[in-house]
């Protein structure tokens, strides 16, 4: 018996280990279920994740890239997540205006008691992802004009 | 103006109020000019001032240990301020001799409007608002907006906002920003495919020479992460994947310091549109965190600084 597989999208995770990575702890230890296209990458703090991280991951063939980290206010370092915050933004917004589908760069705000909300997010995450389908960003093509 | 900048620049360096000046000189080929930098007095005899000055000469501060005086158009103090910002230099190090800036002329452009080479041009003189462009014993003129930089044109700031000595009147900004963000708004019509193809065959014609970076005032990094080698984030070899990355990131790193000067489209020698993106940054800075750079020495640089509650749209 052979069974149809179909095509999963892999999401890169950068989580927070204050916050989210607990929180992916959490969301492990109380049974949540939650779509296992997510990689964990366990990093100090989100405003760790340089704009370069994000960019290297889709080139690599990543669908998407989520980054997680700690609610405004509750920053390990104090102001960690506000500085992600910008950084995060205008790397969206530049990717955007570049052509890359916003859905594959995503962000969100996860404490280490919210199993249940990032059980949410990485549902979401996904199911956006098996909308925009695969990565074909950097994928070698004939150049238009070599044509 | 020339006579008051050399005059102003000789007395610094005599009265040992700066080491160096760093300013233009006539270029070795027709409407060129070139940065001048230099400790000897009588070497100020040679510095210029005309529509030709393009270069961004800030980038050379961080390389320079000592007090400098440097001459500074609108873009150029606003690069200055934007290293002040990022305390790579101290304000009270230098000496801005700000030149109240009408515009530069584009070759290019000139190339293209009379259809001839540089070569071939006899004179190009400025008036008010025409240039008048001598070439075979004829007199062309076209209006001033043909023929400056499209960053030119989009200039908010003509006379720099801090200076120690300005050499002229001052003059009011009159940025046209429909003229000159004309690329963007066609690109932004096009489906997110399409601009990413267009943006893919720019790439293609990278040669990687890192002039944009080199000529950028933004770019100080010692180490850039293109030379990293572990992790080796983009391969040396120059595809189109790797021209693209290291264009996007590095724009990303300078955002908040890229002042949209235009320097890095105007080295590059395979006509990349970097205005495009760097301006589209630019842009996007301003519109999320109302912040312009190299406005206001005192402002806390872009990524150091934060508010309780900006871009939560963005944050599940």
């Amino acid at each position: 018996m052979t069974q149809q597989s179909e095509w999963e999208p892999k999401l890169l995770g950068f989580l927070c280990r204050w916050c989210s990575y607990a929180g992916a702890d959490l969301a492990g230890t109380s049974r949540k279920k939650y779509p296992a296209n997510i990689r964990a990458i366990k990093v100090p703090c989100s405003s760790r994740v340089d704009s370069l991280f994000i960019i290297k991951a889709l080139r690599l063939g990543f669908d998407g890239v989520l980054v997680s980290g700690c609610h405004p206010g509750d920053c390990h370092y104090l102001t960690g997540n506000y500085r992600a915050r910008r950084r995060i933004a205008i790397t969206k917004k530049f990717l955007e205006y570049l052509g890359v589908e916003p859905e594959r760069i995503q962000a969100s705000w996860v404490s280490a008691s919210e199993g249940g909300k990032f059980a949410e997010v990485v549902t979401e995450v996904t199911g956006d992802l098996k909308k925009v389908g695969p990565n074909q960003l950097f994928a070698e093509r004939k150049l238009a004009k070599e044509n | 103006m020339e006579q008051k900048l050399r005059q102003e620049a000789k007395a610094l360096l005599e009265q040992n109020k700066v080491d160096w000046i760093i300013g233009f000189e006539p270029g070795s080929l027709k409407f060129t000019a070139t940065p001048l930098i230099t400790r000897d007095k009588n070497d100020t005899e040679r510095l210029i001032i005309n529509p030709f000055i393009v270069n961004n000469l800030a980038d050379f501060l961080t390389g320079i240990k000592g007090r400098v005086g440097i001459v500074a158009k609108g873009c150029d103090s606003r690069s200055i301020v934007s290293l002040i910002q990022d305390n790579k230099v101290a304000r009270e190090d230098i000496v801005i001799l700000a030149v109240p800036c009408l515009g530069l002329i584009d070759l290019a452009k000139i190339e293209r409007l009379v259809d001839k080479d540089r070569d071939e041009l006899d004179d190009i003189t400025r008036e008010e608002d025409k240039v008048i462009i001598k070439v075979d014993g004829q007199k062309k003129e076209f209006a001033i907006n043909q023929t400056l930089f499209d960053h030119c044109i989009a200039c908010e700031l003509p006379t720099p906002q801090e200076y120690d000595i300005l050499l002229g009147e001052p003059r009011p900004p009159a940025p046209e920003l429909e003229v000159s963000g004309q690329n963007i708004e066609k690109l932004k019509e096009t489906t997110p495919g399409e601009r990413w193809e267009f943006w893919q065959n720019e790439f293609s014609r990278c040669i990687r020479c890192y002039a944009c970076r080199n000529a950028c005032p933004a770019c100080f990094c010692q180490r850039c992460f293109v030379e990293e080698t572990e992790p080796q984030w983009v391969m040396p070899v120059p595809r189109w994947q790797d021209n693209l990355i290291f264009q996007v990131v590095r724009n990303i790193h300078v955002a908040g310091r890229c002042t949209d000067c235009g320097e890095c489209e105007r080295v590059c020698p395979v006509n990349i549109p970097l205005r495009s993106l760097t301006r589209e940054m630019y842009d996007i800075v301003d519109e999320l965190f109302q912040f312009k750079s190299g406005m206001d020495k005192e402002a806390q640089p872009l990524m150091t600084h934060y508010e309780q509650e900006e871009a939560e749209d963005l944050f599940r």
